[in-house]
Formats: structure tokens, sequence, C-alpha cells
């Protein structure tokens, strides 16, 4: 039996990897996560030149809404609502950071960029490259990203670009909605090697003392274990219907959880808020559950389920359906004694 | 700004009023701290650790390394005596960063 996991051509040793935010954002992250035994890493996403005001953030810029506040790895209720955007050096630092982790960790490292302009999504994924990630993954759907950038012709050039120029497998990490599907597709169409669902929502909340918005007054990233559900039906969505990859992010509290993704076809799941509300064992207390799961069930591989739950979908014309009305009609009378 | 009665005693909802002059930085008000050992594992730019005080009640308080705080804020979230507060970081300097500073960083692990 054994957790290891095939994606885009690289054997890792757990389908759970760190997913890009403030658990990957400086070497020792790198290090640590590699202790805990995750598959892999995303780096921090870097922003272009263009967008250097977001390598700055505001203080402060992390909530935690509806927080149960467990010790010891207990929670299980949070909303993580936070507005820290890109990485926080220059993309000198940037290159150099990879660099170093490479250096110091053995576990792939998987490159994040965010730009407008097509050239610049294509200088940066070279860089990358060039520092030696494994993978690159690009940031097109953050909840911080400018809404003037429209998927249809900013982010699909940049994939398109992107792909042509690197060599090494290129994620897309797409937003939670509307069109996840079609997105999904128009990344296949144009060479993603995988995609990453999904980022998380842009969501907002007010303070009703002081009757302003909390934190730094605008729109934020909110996520949590709520927002799986949301992701599962993409999830399972995209994978009956698109061949490459699904890397599945949102919501992952327990080993069950990155379980329910596989079973709806994920190759590997990302995580995050999990650490930061239940510490870095988190990651292997995960993994055991996993690995605790598959002794149950007899697995020598989790590729032995992956999909599987697709299919026992029900299709909706085939759901079985009982009436409720044949025994006594329509429920249309007054009950007696109700009557005036 | 009172925040009196607020969904958000500990962190207070919006940033402290200096914020236009200074960045914040998180401070442990010793007294408040009740050595949970909560708020260090949290932090994740590793800003807090637990020091010893042989003089407090609970012989221990959780303590910000400055240098470290980059201000977010959850470590005001796991905090359950909101023992917490903003100060002003003087030795940026006043005004707002335009840029992030470049820093120094440990890349021997």
């Amino acid at each position: 039996m054994s957790l290891k996991t095939s994606f885009l051509g690289l054997t890792i040793d757990s389908p759970v990897l760190i997913a890009s935010g403030p658990a990957s954002h400086d070497v020792n992250q790198v290090r640590l996560a590699e202790e805990q035994n995750a598959g892999a890493i995303v780096l921090k996403t870097a922003c272009s030149d263009k967008f250097a005001h977001m390598r700055s953030w505001p203080r402060p810029r992390y909530k935690l809404l509806d927080w149960d506040k467990q010790i010891e790895g207990r929670s299980k209720t949070f909303s993580l609502y936070s507005y820290e955007q890109g990485y926080s050096g220059t993309l000198a630092d940037y290159w150099e950071f990879i660099g170093a982790c490479k250096k110091h960790a053995a576990i792939p490292v998987v490159g994040s960029i965010f730009a407008d302009d097509a050239e610049d999504w294509i200088d940066m994924a070279k860089r990358v490259e060039q520092c030696g990630a494994d993978a690159i993954e690009l940031d097109i759907s953050s909840p911080h990203r400018p809404g003037s950038l429209a998927f249809e012709t900013t982010f699909v050039a940049a994939i398109t670009g992107v792909v042509g120029a690197v060599t090494i497998p290129v994620l897309v990490k797409l937003g939670p909605g509307p069109e996840v599907l079609p997105q999904c597709l128009i990344a296949q169409e144009n060479g993603a090697s995988a995609v990453t669902l999904c980022n998380r929502l842009r969501g907002f909340d007010v303070d009703i003392e002081s009757q302003r918005p909390i934190l730094h007054g605008y729109f934020a990233g909110i996520g949590g274990p709520w927002a799986k559900y949301y992701t599962m039906r993409h999830v399972a969505e995209a994978a009956r219907t698109i061949t490459i990859p699904i890397s599945a992010t949102g919501g992952v509290l327990s080993g069950e959880d990155v379980i329910k993704y596989i079973l709806l076809g994920a190759s590997t799941v990302q995580i995050l808020s999990v650490i930061m509300v239940n510490g870095w064992d988190s990651v292997k207390r995960i993994n055991g559950e996993i690995e605790e799961y598959m002794q149950r069930k007899g697995l020598q591989s989790l590729e032995e389920i992956r999909g599987k739950a697709l299919n026992a979908m029900t299709p909706p014309d085939e759901i079985v359906r009982w009436s409720g009305e044949s025994k006594q009609g329509p429920r249309n009378f007054w009950k007696e004694g109700f009557e005036e | 700004m009172s925040t009196e009665g607020s969904k958000y005693p500990g962190l207070r909802p919006l940033p402290p009023d200096f914020v236009r002059d200074y960045p914040p930085l998180a401070l442990v008000v010793e007294e408040k701290c009740i050595a949970c050992d909560r708020c260090p594992p949290l932090c994740f730019f590793d800003a807090l650790v637990m020091e010893n005080r042989p003089h407090h009640k609970f012989k221990r308080t959780a303590f910000v390394l400055h240098d470290n705080c980059t201000g977010c804020g959850l470590c005001f979230e796991a905090c359950p005596v909101d023992a917490f507060v903003w100060e002003p970081d003087k030795s940026i300097g006043k005004g707002p960063s335009k840029a992030a500073e470049k820093t120094e960083r440990d890349l021997g692990v």
C-alpha cells in the first residue's frame, strides 16, 4: 500500500500538495512541507512588475470568521477572509527563491505566476522553468486580481503563450465559477497539462458597530470547509469531461475530504487553510487518515478508486422517484376544525 | 473608533488609526496572556514565540518578534483572551510603504 501518486509525469509521495499562499512563501516552509510528507508545494504567486503594488500587503489582512477555535488540530469550522496578494519580494527574489527551494528540499516545487500581457506571462514562465521549478501554475483566478482582465482574451492568451514557451507542465488555476467546465475545456484545448480547481471566492464582510467594511475596506478572498461542496461539484463535472488531470483544492480539513476529491476524479488535492487553523501537523495527519482508509478498504493504490464515485452518479432522468400524492390525492382541503 | 460590542472584539475589524502613518505590528499585552500556546503555531511568519517570564502568573507569555511580524492579524484571531494590541512600527519610517523592502533571507535553512 502506498500513497504514491503520478502527477504531471512526476511520481510524488502523497496526493496532498501545499497550495499557493502564506504556507509557501519562504524556503523554510518548503522544508516543513517535505518533513510533513506533502507531495509537492505550489509556491506563493509572484506578480509581474506591472502589479508591483500587490507585493505590499495591508495590515491587518487576515480574519478567521465563524471559527470554532479548537486546539490541537480539531478545528472543523471557519471561513478564511483575507487580502494577502502576491509574493512580497521582487521578481529577482522570486527566481532566487525557487532556486533555494530546489536546493534545500527534494519535493517537487511548482512556481506560480500572475501577469496581464502575454509577453509578461511568457517571460516569467521561462524564468520559472530556468530556475528549476518542476511545474508552473498560472494563477488566473485569484480573488484579488483586477476585474478588468477577461478569461477569453487575457488569460487564454496567457495559457497558449506559456504552453508554447516552456517544456515543464503547466497547471491552470481556475476560479470557483460560474463557468468552470467551459474554462477547463479551453485550458485543455490550449495545451494545459492540468487544471487546479478552484481558487477561493471573492467575498465581503461588514462590521455593524463601526458600519464599515472590515479589515482593509475592500472585497477579500473567502474560503473554508463549507466551500468544498461547490468545488466537489466542479471537480465532478470537469472530471467527467476533460482528460487532463485535476488538482482539487478548497476546504480540505481531513483525509476524508481528500478521498472524496479522489473519488470524484482528482489526481491531487491542495491544502492550505487547514494548516493555518490546525497547524503543519495537519499534512501528516491527513496522509495518515488516507492510509487508514486504504487499509480498511484493501487498496494498494489510490488509482483503484480515482473517479469511482463518478461512475455511480445517477443522471437526473434516472433518479428513482416515488409519488407523494397517490395515497391521498392533492392536499388541497382544509383540515377539520380549522374551518371557520 | 468604538469597537465595544463588536463582533470582532480581538482584532477589531478595522486597522488601527495610525495605519496611515506607520505600519502596525502585533504586541502581546503580557498581563493578559494566559500562556495557552495557541498563537505561535498559527503564525506563518515565525514571529511568535513563548518566552519565560519568571514573575508572570503563568511563568511564560507569548512574545512578538518585531523583525518577523507582518501585521497580518492572525494571532489576534487565535487569542482567547484578546491579549493582542497593535503598535506602530516606527522603525520603517513614516508613510505607508510603496513597495516591499528587500529583506535579507537566511537561505541556509
